[in-house]
């Protein structure tokens, strides 16, 4: 069902195998807490009151019927929020101008999308804070709302912001827009390498905005008290983020705000910020009770962050022999009511898979009447990768090239350039290629209305801030605590990965996720940071730990501390004495710690760099029933350079939950508006993703091509599997119908039209 | 206003709460029981994620309000393991790493067993679609078939 | 490479003998040199790289250190102060990527 391909091993024992998660018990019984699982006494239960509008101007809020109601502890509106700098600080797509932030938690002026927070009450149970809300008027005054890219670009294009100039052009324009920014890279010399193509294909895309998709609705439990302390728990992918951003949002210091981070369900980069956890801690704040909110299904799609909708061209030059002369690219990202949609990233992935001596991506960042987005998933690049891998299979048909081949042909290696500068610094991206032209699959016959599409992915990974601490028990277990939520099994690795630099069992190690009181800074769980960054802090520990245990080895035995190694988790003593001295286990040295200097303890933080990026190839094959229109996935094949896999069975899992998620997106996904701009498919009815039955088994295959910069050599691996899985889908559409198909989603009514010629 | 006295058997066991006769058996199970094992992921009966049985009979517990519990039994995912004992399908879902984040898990077991009660061989497809209505957005369903159809052989003593 | 987008600068490093080739990419050129996009530079790590370029630029040094990730002969890491700039490397400061 798997396979794994592997360059390079050094002998290990219990990386790469396949044990049971340590928090897996929990999680089958029914205890593990998430975000929604807690409780204190005196809870009060909070409610959010959000805009019916897409776009409207508020004139006034009256709460005061609502704050009389029996039951009511708080009413809260942006007045209970600090107001906030517009600045553009740091990485825009993560929304840190706090200006946009705290109108995005709590409308001020203006609410810019249906289910816009605008007010918020807590109250003694849901009922009472229910009609709560009801009580609260709202005097708005109606806009213009505008959704669609293309359209929030036209120059008469209702406007969110009346004084937004578009950043990135020279000279600046003197009039607002929608659009936020325009971004051009490029490298080489685009007229002349199209100038030197025999062949330039082009084509245009779109792409629906769609959700994560996450089972588990954003919830938290907040508590705030009167001295100013307060607590949190939530389930989020980074505990230190969501305080450093709630605490900013408050107007209170990092120092008091302790969060707990809940068991998780479901990220996938939706939960990088913060949504609930600042209006529960004002309402606990202003009501002097803990309160607990939990989004609705319907609230999550309508105001919780997707993945942008897109308009893009791309055009790709080539040269008979199939070699990729030229490229350029342009990127229109939906960016939601506030800017910071992932379209630098779209430009910067877009043509990375590739050595193309010329190149250009211009993206803009179009704000729009509904919800900001947030990172889904490689954000950005699965959108751009879409269209380019489009453009990609176009021209291999063009030159009579077979798909695979032409991608080899022309495939990045150390060397290369990108278009942001830079050169490829990791091997890997061949392989993947390589692996699948070895797949049985891929030369397997297809049938009637049967079709098998190609494409490859590119995702940076991301390196960064962690923290691991490790404590040797008195009995020689141990404990190793890190920072970085769990969302898929994580906590697995890490133990894996201490254990094997330890040298002892398994199950001696105990790995928890402890508080932002409790652990060093550690970044979010996103980016595919997790196993390599915090893996590299977890194993700088235990070594850290392995020289106090040698050094402790070194006393009981009473040489010098350069006579002792580690190995195959003993002290083992060289040098004169070495006859004498009976290996010293962990669990025997643990005993001696008192009389050797007290507790062993270590505790390092890093900040990760070397990161190697991500990087997938992938067939599918689909069966188009022609009178219906449906799209049958038949076999789906996933080659990814993982690096190593430390726990296979997660690395497994990543892949093939990263390809049914580009065949939701692929197929049936999408937010769909009326004409008031307001979302009809608010549940997962209407907004379809893949069930059980919709999809095949599946194939991970497993490509090692070890990492130099982590210790066991591992690649992130959570992101790069969902880049080429649109293309996939859509490239086996456009083969099995003999179209090509140039929106997503690809749903029934869209492939009739085209299978019957219609436009 | 007031509210409903109830008593129905919950995993074998008889329970009395109150609830608004608006309220959940879901809303129910978690708030008033303190079981927190069922899960919320839509309010609608679509994500499965709520997953009970009620006399037998695999429902959404986010569909049924708490009063039409009234002398029922009601079996969730706390009630699966017999005591310290994990269900096959327990079991398998861990050695098959057919859970990542674990929000769907209990309502997966919960209709799994459901199913393996019914139809102790399934084929892979009947596994797909008695799953159908069980949303997981982490795995991809892949490993959770493994698990499932693997537990079924280790219940019927293959 | 245009010769009015690339100056030359040292460092108070004295024995470091090829410069390091420093380029931008994204929009921050614009904001704080005047669209100057490449340099060359000659420090031991990127204290010293970022510490000229805010001297010559002042404001400067702060935004590559919060908004930008480096890349050095290609390999990416974030911005510190004690990486190692090897003579005649290649150093691109790029906009920090986040993922999800």
């Amino acid at each position: 069902m798997s396979a794994t391909i592997t360059s390079g091993k050094k002998k290990l024992k219990l990386v790469g195998t396949r044990p049971v998660r340590p928090d897996g018990v929990p999680k089958v019984t029914g205890l593990a807490r998430f975000g929604a699982d807690y409780s204190l006494p005196g809870m009060l239960w909070g409610k959010i009151l959000r805009s019916p509008h897409a776009h409207a101007r508020i004139r006034s809020i009256d709460t005061s019927k609502a704050q009389a109601l029996p039951g009511v502890k708080a009413v809260i509106t942006s007045a209970d929020l600090p107001e906030q700098e517009f600045e553009y600080v740091g990485p825009e797509r993560v929304a840190v101008n706090f200006w946009h932030m705290t109108r995005n938690i709590m409308a001020r002026e203006k609410v810019l999308y249906e289910g816009h927070a605008v007010a918020a009450v807590a109250a003694i149970s849901r009922t009472v804070a229910d009609e709560a809300l009801r009580l609260i008027k709202v005097d708005y005054e109606v806009l213009p709302h505008v959704i669609n890219v293309e359209e929030a670009m036209q120059p008469d294009a209702p406007l969110l912001f009346e004084d937004m100039i578009t950043r990135g052009v020279e000279p600046a324009p003197n009039k607002p827009s929608n659009i936020s920014k325009r971004i051009e890279l490029k490298i080489g010399d685009l007229e002349a390498g199209f100038a030197a193509a025999d062949e330039i294909v082009e084509g245009s895309f779109k792409t629906a905005p769609v959700h994560q998709g996450y089972i588990e609705p954003q919830a938290c439990l907040a508590r705030f008290d009167p001295d100013g302390q307060a607590e949190l728990w939530a389930s989020s992918q980074g505990h230190f983020v969501i305080r450093a951003l709630t605490a900013r949002l408050l107007g209170m210091d990092i120092g008091n705000l302790r969060v707990y981070p809940a068991e998780i369900g479901g990220g996938f980069g939706g939960k990088n910020v913060p949504y609930v956890e600042p209006v529960a801690l004002a309402l606990s704040r202003k009501s002097g009770h803990p309160v607990k909110i939990v989004m609705s299904r319907e609230e999550v799609f309508k105001a919780c962050g997707p993945a942008p909708g897109s308009s893009m061209t791309v055009r790709i030059g080539v040269r008979k022999d199939g070699k990729i002369v030229a490229a350029d690219g342009l990127f229109k990202f939906q960016a939601g009511a506030v800017p910071g949609s992932p379209v630098m990233n779209a430009c910067m992935c877009a043509f990375s898979p590739y050595d193309i001596p010329n190149v250009r991506t211009v993206g803009y960042d179009v704000v729009c009447n509904r919800p900001k987005t947030a990172a889904y998933r490689a954000p950005g690049s699965p959108i751009s990768a879409y269209a380019v891998e489009n453009v990609i299979d176009m021209v291999a048909a063009r030159i009579g090239m077979d798909p695979l081949r032409f991608r080899l042909e022309n495939i990045a290696r150390p060397g290369t350039p990108t278009v942001s500068g830079p050169k490829h610094t990791h091997e890997g991206f061949a392989e993947t290629i390589q692996a699948l032209m070895q797949h049985p699959g891929y030369t397997a016959p297809l049938g009637k209305n049967q079709g098998r599409g190609f494409a490859s992915g590119y995702w940076f990974n991301n390196g960064g801030e962690s923290s691991a601490a490790v404590h040797v028990n008195e009995d020689g277990t141990v404990l190793v605590a890190t920072g970085s939520a769990d969302l898929s099994g994580t906590r697995a690795s890490i133990a894996l990965m201490a254990a094997e630099t330890l040298g002892i069992d398994y199950d001696k190690v105990r790995p928890i996720v402890a508080d932002t009181a409790s652990i060093g800074y550690s970044h979010i769980s996103a980016g595919s940071r997790t196993t390599f960054a915090t893996g590299i802090a977890v194993v700088d520990a235990c070594k850290k730990v392995i020289g106090d245990l040698c050094a402790r080895a070194a006393m009981i035995w009473d040489v010098n501390a350069e006579d002792v190694v580690w190995e195959d988790g003993c002290a083992r003593c060289t040098g004169n004495k070495a006859g004498e001295c009976e290996p010293l286990s962990l669990k025997a040295i643990a005993a001696k710690r008192s009389v050797t200097g007290g507790p062993i303890v270590a505790e390092v933080s890093v900040n990760a760099g070397g990161v190697a990026p991500g990087f997938a190839t992938e067939f599918c094959d689909v069966e188009v029933d022609p009178e219906t229109g449906a799209v049958k996935v038949l076999r789906f094949v996933a080659a990814q350079d993982v690096g190593r896999a430390i726990h296979p069975a997660y690395v497994e899992g990543q892949i093939q939950g990263g390809a049914a998620q580009g065949i939701g997106w692929a197929l049936n996904e999408e937010y769909i508006y009326d004409e008031a701009g307001r979302l009809t498919n608010a549940g997962f009815l209407d907004y379809r993703v893949p069930v059980a039955s919709d999809l095949p088994r599946i194939e991970a295959v497993l490509v090692e091509v070890l990492n130099p910069n982590h210790p066991f050599g591992a690649k992130g691996v959570g992101e790069a599997n969902i880049v080429p899985s649109l293309a996939a889908v859509a490239n086996a559409v456009s083969r099995a119908i003999g179209r090509r198909m140039t929106e997503l989603p690809m749903s029934p009514p869209k492939i009739l039209k085209a299978v019957n010629g219609e436009q | 206003m007031t509210k409903n006295h109830v008593t129905a058997t919950v995993n074998g066991d008889v329970v009395e709460f109150l609830c608004e006769t608006h309220q959940t058996l879901l809303e129910v199970l978690r708030d008033e029981l303190g079981l927190t094992g069922t899960k919320e992921g839509c309010g609608t009966g679509d994500c499965g994620a709520c997953s009970v049985t009620i006399d037998g009979r695999l429902m959404c517990s986010c569909l049924v309000l708490g009063v039409e519990a009234d002398g029922k039994a009601i079996q969730t995912i706390e009630g699966m393991a017999v005591g310290t004992a994990l269900h096959s399908l327990q079991r398998k879902f861990l050695e098959h790493a057919a859970l990542q984040c674990g929000i769907c898990t209990p309502g997966i077991l919960i209709a799994a067993r459901s199913l393996l009660e019914r139809n102790p061989d399934p084929t892979e497809e009947e596994v797909r679609y008695w799953l159908a209505g069980n949303l997981c957005r982490c795995t991809g369903y892949h490993k959770i078939v493994d698990a499932v159809l693997d537990a079924a052989r280790e219940i019927r003593g293959g | 490479m245009n010769s009015e987008n690339h100056t030359r600068h040292g460092s108070q490093v004295t024995g470091v003998k090829a410069p390091a080739r420093v380029v931008f990419t994204g929009d921050f050129s614009d904001r704080y040199t005047g669209g100057v996009k490449e340099f060359e530079i000659e420090a031991k790590n990127l204290r010293g790289v970022i510490k000229t370029l805010d001297e010559l630029y002042p404001g400067l040094g702060e935004h590559l250190e919060k908004e930008t990730t480096v890349a050095i002969d290609g390999e990416i890491h974030e911005v510190g102060y004690y990486q190692p700039v090897r003579p005649g490397c290649e150093i691109f400061f790029i906009p920090k990527i986040e993922g999800g």
